[in-house]
């Protein structure tokens, strides 16, 4: 669908790139990264409204890199002021198509499919946009967006000024636009939530380089890097040296708190490794119940220093007995209650082989090379 | 002490200027009573150099206006979008005429017409000595600063982000233009080309040097309230002085309306 090849692009003095990424056809890509990554920058080049140093930009086949913005057909949903404020919300609505030239039975089509979508009926009427809500607002803008057909969609932090109720609304909105409409989606956000949520290739751009695309799981448990890690909100990360390595492969590591880990290639012993591990994936052993197999190893004791609530969840922040070791533990609000954990309190926890990464710590600024999607 | 008392310092340091200000106004317009009979003010406008001088101003300001903003906006928007070396010199550069005195610039016009790109203008017919181009030419030169001025403030006001959708909606650059910033703007638009206007037609300094105070030729309604003032003619002078007050009042009430609606 596109493809952007060793796209390099300055602003000031802010590099973006080189840049490889390809969306297939249908796909949903999300960009993740923090503000001043370059997300837009990157979604602006392909759009045409910003020239590149160099490289190049696909568009089904065609390079587009040196097209103007209106001959490639990528439609794009800002993240604010999306709406023109002299029109309409209907002239808003049609103001591409009818920019397009489009036969007007096609708009009409059209227009009822995304009157029924995104639930238009009654703001169509409307005779100005600054009536309209904020939600309000962004349903048009994607109406506006839309009509005139287009493949590739583009957004740029849409939803980032919307309340959670009326973000989840337009969320799920998008997945339907992707599966039913066949629009190829890619969705800059600095928020991981959303990235997840909807990306089915995630792709990390921090400081105008690419750190890792990969799938939901690859990028959430087996991050490429430091820097994707700390992006992702991995809060419990050491540094560790490797002690020994199994013939399986596996690392015993060094220090206060002996872990087991899956292993990192290019590691041996000696080396130094960053190791890490979700606060969700810390296992609580309730005492008195069996331990499995895989819980058998990097079992530690340990004592509640703190706890914070977050709505949907607890966290525990755990100090490890005899190390200076603290731990984050992230339990669902059930769970917590069940446990009836308070400061204090002593309990045994373990960090599954499985669910720790580990990475060299000199690959921390390791980049994604010709990543494909 | 209530807040009321100890602020009344301050508060009597904001009345009080203003209060001074509008009696000063008033006492200049009111100072035109002494003088003022609506049967002289009737006669004097029944007079063919006052009907000249009417008419040679309304049209050189709406010439020169319209000219001034034709210009402007594109410049306007240029200065205001696009990024280039020595835009911040090209731009102050561009004020110069709103520093000048109009005298000056009136002088530096003359100067002009006598250099070989003068001459060429002068040779296709453009001839401003005791002129009505001559008229417009200085209004035009004092005024088209203004109107950049104005209009690049206006054109910055606008996001050029709903250009940016524009053209990702299948707009071209001049399409995202047309039919997106040019309505965006067009109260300021509007506004930039009724001042430019008032400045025009009470312009002097220039229009004298340029165009001189012939009667009934090139006198526009500033120039022939000097020509009155000279020989102590104030009826003559009143008449037109009340004029270009009517003129500054509803010109200062469209600009409200212009302004106001925009907002």
């Amino acid at each position: 669908m596109i493809r952007i090849k060793q796209l390099t692009a300055r602003q000031g003095n802010f590099l973006l790139g080189p840049i490889d990424l390809d969306l297939e056809p249908g796909g949903y890509l999300t960009i993740l990264g923090p503000s001043g990554a370059g997300k837009t920058v990157l979604l602006e080049i392909c759009l045409g409204l910003v020239a590149p140093v160099s490289g190049e930009v696909w568009l089904e086949g065609v390079e587009v890199t040196r097209l103007p913005p209106e001959q490639r057909q990528i439609a794009y949903l800002p993240q604010d002021l999306t709406l023109f404020p002299h029109l309409s919300v209907s002239d808003n609505i049609l103001f591409g198509a009818r920019q397009q030239r489009l036969d007007p039975d096609v708009i009409q089509s059209r227009l009822q499919e995304l009157i029924d979508l995104l639930a238009l009926d009654d703001i169509l009427g409307r005779p100005a946009v600054g009536t309209l809500s904020g939600g309000e607002k962004q349903r048009v803008a994607l109406a506006r967006a839309l009509l005139p057909g287009p493949r590739l969609l583009f957004l740029d932090e849409p939803f980032s000024a919307l309340d959670a109720a009326i973000k989840r609304q337009l969320q799920v909105k998008l997945r339907q636009i992707n599966r039913e409409m066949g629009v190829s989606l890619l969705h800059v956000t600095h928020d991981q939530e959303e990235a997840l949520l909807l990306g089915e290739r995630i792709a990390v751009l921090i400081g105008g380089r690419l750190r890792q695309v990969g799938s939901r799981d690859d990028i959430y448990y087996r991050p490429a890097s430091l820097d994707v890690a700390r992006v992702l909100r991995n809060q419990n990360i050491y540094e560790r040296q490797v002690e020994q390595v199994y013939a399986n492969g596996s690392f015993k590591l060094a220090g206060d708190l002996p872990l087991i880990t899956s292993g990192c290639p290019g590691a041996g012993p000696g080396d130094r490794v960053a190791v890490g591990i979700r606060s969700e994936e810390v296992t609580i052993i309730r005492p008195g119940r069996p331990i499995g197999p895989d819980l058998q190893e990097n079992l530690f004791e340990a004592k509640v220093i703190d706890i914070l609530g977050f709505g949907g969840t607890h966290t525990l922040t755990v100090a490890v007995t005899d190390s200076e070791i603290q731990l984050d533990v992230e339990l669902p609000n059930c769970a917590f209650r069940d446990l009836g954990y308070a400061i204090g309190d002593r309990l045994q926890i373990a960090l599954r082989r499985r669910s720790l990464w580990a990475l060299p710590l000199d690959s921390s600024t390791r980049e994604v090379d010709n990543a494909q999607l | 002490m209530t807040s009321v008392v100890r602020d009344l310092p301050f508060r009597l340091a904001l009345i009080v200027p203003l209060v001074v200000l509008t009696g000063y106004f008033l006492l200049l317009l009111g100072s035109q009573y002494a003088f003022f009979s609506a049967a002289a003010f009737l006669n004097q406008l029944a007079l063919p150099e006052i009907q000249a001088a009417i008419v040679l101003s309304l049209g050189s300001a709406t010439v020169s206006a319209l000219l001034a903003v034709s210009i402007a906006v594109p410049s306007a928007y240029l200065l205001a979008r696009w990024e280039f070396p020595g835009k911040r010199l090209l731009d102050t550069f561009l004020d110069l005429p709103v520093v000048l005195t109009p005298i000056a610039l009136g002088t530096l016009i003359l100067m002009a017409w006598n250099t070989p790109a003068g001459r060429l203008l002068e040779g296709v017919g453009l001839t401003l000595p005791f002129t009505v181009a001559g008229v417009v030419t200085a209004q035009f030169t004092v005024v088209a600063a203004v109107a950049l001025r104005m209009l690049k403030a206006t054109f910055e006001q606008i996001d050029p982000r709903y250009e940016r959708v524009a053209r990702t909606l299948g707009c071209t650059a001049a399409g995202s233009f047309r039919r997106v910033t040019l309505p965006l703007a067009a109260r300021g638009i509007l506004a930039a080309f009724i001042l430019t206007w008032a400045r025009a037609i009470g312009e002097f300094g220039a229009t004298v040097m340029v165009a001189g105070t012939a009667r009934g030729e090139t006198a526009t309604l500033p120039s022939s309230i000097y020509l009155a003032m000279s020989v102590a003619d104030l009826p003559h002078a009143v008449t037109l002085i009340i004029l270009l007050l009517l003129v500054a009042l509803a010109v200062l009430f469209a600009v409200r309306f212009a302004l106001g609606r925009r907002s």
